[in-house]
């Protein structure tokens, strides 16, 4: 239990450092993710080039530190859309009931049979070619949130279904309460671990989602950043050779994606 | 009886009104995609105010939403799914040609990781310890960490088929729900009180733990089965195998929206079927 603990506490520290780097990326670097030394491709790491540079001359440590900011700041959005919709959509299924639970769920399971990057991809090519970085950015984490719902829709509505017929509800109900206060003093209160557990393991998930679609070209474009971005540096293996601290953003990655893990069992378990 | 027959009526039903939303979804999305209804020919010089009027007004024939979902419907009955923009074939040759391809590297992908998830998750279940406990959850958990695209590279480095990066992609996922699934079922009752009066491992397995697990195991399968689709995509784009999964990245790419929305439609009708047919066949079983 206490090994637990500790590995919790660890998880959550390195979160909170990777979170502050991403944050402060203005303040921890001189360069743009963007300012190419053209007379310094695939740079071996020096004092003013911590990590290098990539193909096209550009501060890796830079991009790194921009792309986390994308990454981690992003991904939270996606994420509290996600949870948003499959909160509203799982509660209003468990507290109303009848047919209007039956089609939700219904559309729930369906969309959890869709194949994700699929749908993904399909809606991406809608967009236009000419797309700018940013706009590219909120549309692929707009997408990832409006497609991710149905991972929270039926764990909100479990709690919501135990909710409906709970003794609390039907008091408050009986007291006269409106509607509103019913939701806004007994329902929300009640849901909020479920949502909190719900937002907090989703993050990982659209950051690896992301990671894969901008691997494809169809995620962030360039020369915006994000880790999925910098992973496309990987398809070049002699790169990786001559210099390893190409392997960076990766690392960042798959070190984020654990502590997510380690830092959140109590939740996952409740939910 | 009645209810089982109930549900896969209810299922069927289900399938079909699904098959007719997606169909007016994909034809909406075709419909109105940039360029729909433009030809080629109306730029070329050496044809007359008439021919291109001709051309005009062949295409013309389709404008309308609802009879352009008409004809959609009965073409794609028929198999015909139109033309890709982007390689001028139609999609459903496209789509022939290189299934095979998917179909061998997703089959060979979901047996390798469910052969894989199942023994390591019983394994986990006999030889109980730290050290196991430990090695099994951290190699998951860091397999879990890898994106799809990586896992595709590093098996492109390692010169390794692309099921087997495939297998890597589902294992973990698989291999953490059987494990709760599992340690849940030896902790019910009347497993405890079989191992308790003794009874071999293999017959509290195929006795009492396998028909406890087999309606979860049926759904998981379906899951698994859109998870391995989806992993073809970058599977196959990074190691440039051309299966389905490649197609619909190259599709993407150059906004050729016929193609990419004909293969979404296809294999989630593909995938939402087997789904479906993993959630009544614990009924039909019993």
């Amino acid at each position: 239990m206490k090994t637990r603990a500790l590995g919790r506490a660890i998880s959550t520290a390195i979160l909170v450092v990777v979170f502050c780097f991403g944050l402060l990326a203005g303040g921890i670097t001189n360069y743009s993710y963007a300012t190419q030394f053209r007379e310094l491709p695939n740079a071996a790491p020096s004092s003013a080039h911590i990590l290098g540079t990539d193909g096209l001359g550009r501060d890796l440590f830079a991009r790194l530190a921009y792309g986390t900011r994308v990454s981690l700041l992003l991904a939270p959005a996606a994420a509290f859309l996600s949870t948003l919709i499959g909160g509203i959509l799982g509660s209003f299924a468990g507290l109303v009931g009848g047919w209007c639970e039956r089609a939700i769920l219904a559309a729930g399971d369906l969309s959890m049979a869709l194949p994700l990057l699929f749908v993904l991809l399909a809606l991406r090519a809608l967009l236009p070619l000419d797309i700018s970085p940013a706009l590219s950015v909120v549309a692929t984490f707009a997408l990832l949130g409006l497609l991710g719902w149905h991972s929270s829709l039926r764990v909100v509505w479990a709690a919501s279904r135990n909710l409906r017929n709970s003794d609390f509800l039907q008091l408050a109900r009986a007291t006269g309460c409106t509607r509103w206060k019913i939701i806004r003093y007994h329902i929300l209160p009640n849901l909020r671990p479920v949502l909190m557990a719900q937002f907090w393991i989703s993050i990982p998930a659209f950051v690896l989602t992301e990671a894969t679609l901008s691997m494809l070209g169809l995620g962030v474009m360039e020369p915006l950043p994000s880790w999925g971005n910098l992973l496309r540096g990987l398809e070049d293996f002699s790169a990786v050779g001559s210099n390893q601290w190409s392997l960076s953003p990766l690392i960042l990655l798959v070190l984020v994606v654990i502590c997510f893990q380690l830092a959140l069992p109590a939740q996952e378990e409740f939910a | 009886m009645k209810e089982a027959l109930f549900k896969i009526g209810a299922r069927l039903t289900m399938l079909l009104v699904l098959t007719l939303i997606a169909g007016l979804l994909s034809a909406t999305f075709v419909r109105f995609s940039p360029g729909y209804g433009v030809d080629e020919r109306e730029l070329d010089p050496r044809l007359s105010r008439a021919s291109v009027e001709a051309v005009r007004s062949s295409r013309r024939i389709e404008s309308g939403l609802l009879a352009y979902y008409g004809n959609y419907l009965l073409r794609a009955l028929h198999g015909d799914f139109g033309k890709s923009q982007w390689l001028d074939r139609p999609v459903g040759s496209l789509i022939c040609e290189r299934l095979p391809v998917t179909s061998r590297s997703v089959l060979g992908g979901l047996l390798t990781a469910w052969l894989a998830a199942l023994v390591v998750s019983f394994a986990a279940m006999f030889f109980r310890g730290f050290l196991f406990d430990f090695s099994t959850t951290a190699g998951s958990g860091l397999l879990i960490a890898l994106p799809t695209g990586v896992v595709a590279m590093l098996a492109v480095y390692m010169r390794a088929p692309a099921f087997l990066a495939s297998s890597v992609v589902i294992f973990p996922r698989l291999f953490r729900y059987l494990r709760n699934l599992l340690e849940h079922a030896y902790t019910q009752p009347h497993i405890l009180a079989a191992r308790t009066r003794g009874i071999s491992n293999a017959r509290i397995v195929f006795r009492h733990v396998a028909p406890l697990v087999s309606p979860a195991l049926f759904a998981l399968f379906g899951v698994s089965l859109s998870m391995a689709f989806g992993a073809a995509i970058p599977i196959e784009a990074l190691s440039d195998s051309p299966g389905v999964g490649q197609l619909a990245w190259q599709a993407a790419l150059n906004r050729d929206l016929p193609l990419i929305v004909n293969l979404t439609l296809l294999v989630t009708l593909f995938t939402v079927t087997v789904n479906s047919a993993a959630g009544v066949a614990p009924e039909i079983a019993q």
